[in-house]
């Protein structure tokens, strides 16, 4: 549909996808606050999970990295 | 435009505990499922409107090609990569550290899965590693782009695909759109058999 529209006037899809961004995160949060389950594990394994997410964040950064420099992705 | 995320993110979290304390004034399943997937959906159908609307990505979509699986395998190789240093580091179990980064963000997986591969108290860590990546990328990437312009597709990992994909598109541009839809769909796909295989590893 865009692509048949590529032509017309620009609309600020911007402030449309702000709203609506806003309200998905907080029906994210809403989810996330009424689970217990998950509110209770946070605070038992809380700092080896920090180590590990950085660790795995950090490493799959690296690699992207690596990858778009070695195959040229822009 | 990243306060009112957090701010959002963190009231939609008050609200949503106060109203499963509170005997649930407004059904819990309303807003986590039918609210979640139906503002999930228009945002697709905006972003995928943006995108056809401008020319510049379209071609470099056809530029960039099959180089686009790249992503996905990068950000797993990177996610067990980091789960074995983590774990090495922390001193427990490398199997159960790899297992659960592998579940690369998608938390309701990775947590029962983890559970039933590990048991409980591992469980808790699948649970808690993916849903802090999750957290994590929607809250920093207007800081982790300056890194690369890829970098916050690698940080989403799986949620690439859905949660964390309007704010990546916001951030990198509408041009990353196809990539990042396609890497989380990807490590969505990969996710079962990678925390099945690691799990199979000795121990």
């Amino acid at each position: 549909m865009g692509y048949l529209l590529r032509n017309r006037r620009r609309v600020n899809f911007n402030r449309v996808t702000f709203g609506i961004i806003i309200v998905l995160i907080f029906s994210l949060g809403f989810s996330i606050g009424s689970n217990s389950e998950l509110l209770n594990s946070l605070p038992s394994v809380g700092l080896g999970a920090v180590v590990i997410l950085l660790f795995a964040v950090a490493f799959s950064v690296l690699l992207v990295k690596i990858i778009r420099r070695l195959v040229k992705i822009e | 435009m990243i306060k009112y995320i957090v701010a959002a993110l963190f009231v939609g979290g008050i609200v949503g505990y106060l109203n499963s304390n509170w005997g649930s004034i407004v059904a819990g399943g309303f807003v986590s499922d039918y609210v979640f997937n139906a503002s999930l959906l228009l945002l697709l159908f905006v972003m995928g409107v943006a995108f056809g609307m401008d020319k510049e990505s379209i071609a470099k979509m056809r530029r960039v090609g099959f180089k686009i699986l790249l992503f996905p395998f990068a950000v797993a190789l990177g996610s067990v990569l980091g789960g074995l240093v983590g774990g090495l580091i922390l001193g427990i179990d490398v199997t159960a550290s790899m297992a659960v980064s592998a579940g690369y963000g998608w938390y309701t997986l990775a947590g029962p899965l983890t559970i039933q591969l590990f048991g409980a108290k591992w469980g808790a860590l699948g649970f808690t590693v993916n849903f802090l990546r999750e957290l994590l990328t929607i809250v920093t990437v207007s800081l982790v782009v300056k890194l690369d312009k890829y970098a916050p597709i690698a940080l989403g990992g799986a949620t690439s695909m859905d949660t964390t994909l309007p704010v990546i598109v916001r951030y990198c541009g509408s041009d990353t759109l196809i990539t990042a839809f396609s890497s989380g769909f990807t490590l969505s796909l990969m996710a079962p058999f990678s925390i099945a295989a690691i799990a199979m590893l000795p121990r």
